[in-house]
């Protein structure tokens, strides 16, 4: 029983942390209907930023964290605005879906080399915890500081979104573009700089995710591949479903860890991508959504 | 820091006389063996032989073959500067193959046909130097590899590619085991490992050994190299409840695996392999507990500490031919095969062919004074090198353990 209710606790870490990639996903594509491919980069950007500024300028963890966000955000809005945007003018009303996702694996390449010509991912680098101190016991299930202080922070960084989106007016010009572009540039809202912002702020989010757990799953140029992962957990949640995002990043999480544990190590890798082609050939909406919509063309 | 091994100068000497008569003037060390002057195969003259050297230069996996490349180039100048080989002087060519199957494929390719080079010494990455193959073999090119020590390289033999120099992953388990079994006695083994070819591989072996040794493996994990989270297969090898975890995955899995025995409090000893520690401070740093490495050791197939006594005259070797460069871990695994290639090409003698050079390859045994254990070819044998050291490491200090251990599988 305690080891299961341990392989339920590193779920549940792993999982909120999907969950918070999963989400800076969906936020971008229920704006622009974009598959941000980039997305694991742009975290993995971010920790390196985070790590240059700490280990290489000697900086103070909450400036290195701080700049690291303001760094992610940056990526992303300067990507819409230098790439997705060009594209989108020069298509001239085309649909641009297909340019735009190569475009996000372009840049997942560009950060990663850009990455390694810094001269810190030569070997596996760590970030310090935010939560450091000895582990809690919960009965015989031992709980890091860390992976409570994750938990927290990925909770507190949903909610900062769900009320920024809710009740501010630029989260609610946000929401506007990003269920009907035309409509909300007809009232006056400017669906480009608009579109820019989301960018910015999935790609801040994807930097939070990243500094959350780094100190856990360790920094490579590579490590932008958890964003399978989060695919899987939107997929898994529904793709434009926020909070069945979050509960898909939860499952997945667990589910993993129990599928490791009951059924072999080496299921882990497939488990996401059997998770992916279960749910888009038994439930395409996802576990969390209503009935699956035909889209307006 | 404390350091194991013999003495320095014993190696050194020892060394000094295996190379001493590639230093004689041939007419002095072999009067009836002047060359002939006429030569069947390209990249060889009277007063010359051509060897293409390569290795990755740049990209992301340039660690693993800059220094090594620098390091054999230093080695064939040091030949040179004692008057060559029969009399002849090595000219290198040199160029960059990115550890990238294609990128080596046309190095390999420009070096045969357009440089003319008389044989090959290359490749830091089995798939790179793996896809280079099937040229080699057809057009009749040995080719020996720099580090390049995956067991996909050498296992089938095939007649023209020589290599594992640091020993292949078989060697890797086999000897895990057996330092567990013969040091430090212990029967019941965890053991976690990659889930791909390197980690069959190594698994193969550990299990052939285990049974050796009469040990038991009494769990076994295969994780992929980019796993997240470890919390599965370490709560598994925790219920098996061994008195040993031996570790061969890869940096990064190897790290967040030291990470959960560090967070479950695990106090059974850790062995780890080579691939898994290439920088234990760095290990150290990321797991950031002391009480996780009170009882850790890694292998190594070096004779040594790469600081320690036994590699000083690689280390200055290199400081020599490079003042300005600072050797990383890699630099020493660079030597063996250009040393290999000059202990080849003395026994092919005055006039050498490019099939007596693989002939007199294929019959090559000698100690390195940098390896654990002897270099050893054989006909029917392609990978050089068969076992390992082992070093406790505690967060400050490397400590090498008494002995030498050798794997005894080859394969099916």
């Amino acid at each position: 029983m305690d080891t299961l209710l341990q392989a339920f606790e590193g779920g549940v870490v792993t999982g909120s942390v999907y969950a918070l990639i999963a989400l800076s996903l969906v936020i971008v594509y229920k704006s622009t209907d974009v598959i941000n491919f980039a997305g694991g980069d742009i975290l993995m950007a971010s920790c390196y930023i985070a790590l240059v500024l700490l280990v290489g300028w000697g900086a103070p963890y909450w400036l290195a964290a701080l700049v690291a966000i303001l760094g992610g955000f940056v990526i992303g809005a300067g990507f819409d605005r230098l790439v997705l945007e060009r594209i989108a003018r020069r298509a001239r009303g085309q649909d641009i879906m297909i340019a735009a996702v190569i475009a996000t694996i372009g840049l997942s390449y560009v950060l990663k080399g850009l990455v390694r010509m810094l001269g810190y991912a030569d070997e596996v680098r760590s970030l310090p915890a935010q939560f450091p101190g000895r582990p809690l016991f919960l009965g015989n299930v031992i709980v890091l500081r860390q992976d409570i202080g994750i938990v927290l922070a990925a909770s507190l960084a949903v909610a900062a979104l769900y009320l920024f989106f809710r009740f501010t007016k630029l989260g609610r010009g946000l929401r506007a573009t990003a269920e009907d572009p035309r409509a909300a540039a007809l009232i006056g809202i400017p669906v480009a700089r608009m579109r820019m912002v989301i960018w910015g702020i999935a790609s801040a989010l994807a930097a939070i995710a990243g500094l959350l757990v780094a100190p856990k799953i360790l920094m490579t140029p590579d490590m932008g591949i958890i964003v399978i992962l989060a695919l899987a957990a939107s997929v898994l949640g529904g793709f434009t479903n926020i909070p069945g995002v979050i509960a898909g990043g939860l499952l997945l999480g667990i589910l993993e860890n129990l599928i490791g544990l009951f059924v072999s190590t080496q299921a882990i890798a497939v488990a996401p991508f059997l998770v992916i082609m279960a749910v888009l050939v038994l439930r395409p909406q996802g576990l969390f959504a209503g009935a699956a919509r035909m889209k307006k063309v | 820091m404390t350091r194991g091994g013999k003495p320095t100068v014993i190696r050194i000497l020892a060394v000094l006389a295996l190379i001493a008569p590639l230093f004689a003037a041939p007419a002095r060390a072999f009067p009836d063996g002047a060359p002939s002057g006429k030569y069947s195969d390209p990249g060889i003259t009277d007063t010359e032989i051509t060897i293409g050297l390569f290795g990755p230069q740049s990209g992301p996996l340039r660690n693993f073959g800059y220094d090594p490349m620098w390091a054999a180039a230093a080695w064939y100048d040091m030949v040179n500067r004692y008057g060559g080989i029969w009399g002849r002087k090595i000219k290198l060519v040199t160029d960059d193959d990115k550890c990238d199957p294609t990128t080596l494929n046309t190095v390999v390719r420009k070096m045969v046909t357009v440089d003319h080079v008389f044989l090959l010494n290359g490749g830091s990455c089995t798939p790179a130097a793996v896809s280079a193959q099937e040229f080699v073999t057809r057009e009749k090119v040995p080719f020996v590899m720099l580090n390049a020590a995956g067991d996909k390289a050498v296992f089938p033999p095939t007649r023209y590619v020589f290599g594992a120099f640091g020993g292949t992953q078989l060697t890797v388990g086999g000897t895990l085991i057996d330092f567990v079994a013969k040091q430090l006695h212990f029967k019941r083994i965890a053991y976690l490992g990659n889930d791909d070819d390197f980690g069959a591989a190594n698994l193969a072996a550990a299990k052939f050994m285990a049974g050796k040794r009469e040990v038991q493996l009494v769990a076994t994990e295969r994780v992929p190299a980019n796993v997240v989270d470890l919390t599965a297969p370490m709560l598994r090898i925790r219920q098996a409840n061994p008195d040993v975890v031996v570790i061969t995955a890869y940096p990064q899995p190897a790290t967040l695996a030291m990470q959960k025995v560090s967070e479950f409090g695990l106090t059974m000893p850790i062995v780890a392999a080579v691939q898994s520690v290439p920088n234990p401070a760095a290990l150290f740093k990321n797991v950031n507990d002391p009480a996780a490495f009170k009882n850790f050791y890694y292998g190594s197939p070096l004779n040594d500490l790469t600081d320690g006594p036994g590699q000083q005259w690689v280390l200055d070797m290199y400081k020599r031919a490079y003042p300005d460069r600072t050797p990383t871990a890699f630099m020493s695994y660079g030597v063996p095969s250009a040393q290999a290639v000059t202990y080849a090409l003395l026994l092919a003698g005055p006039n050498p062919t490019r099939e007596s050079f693989v002939d007199a390859m294929s019959h090559l045994k000698f100690e390195t004074g940098i390896m654990a254990g002897p270099i050893e070819f054989a006909p029917d044998r392609r990978d050089a090198h068969n076992a390992s050291i082992f070093i406790k490491y505690d967060g400050t200090t490397s400590t090498r353990m008494p002995g030498v251990y050798v794997n005894e599988f080859r394969g099916e």
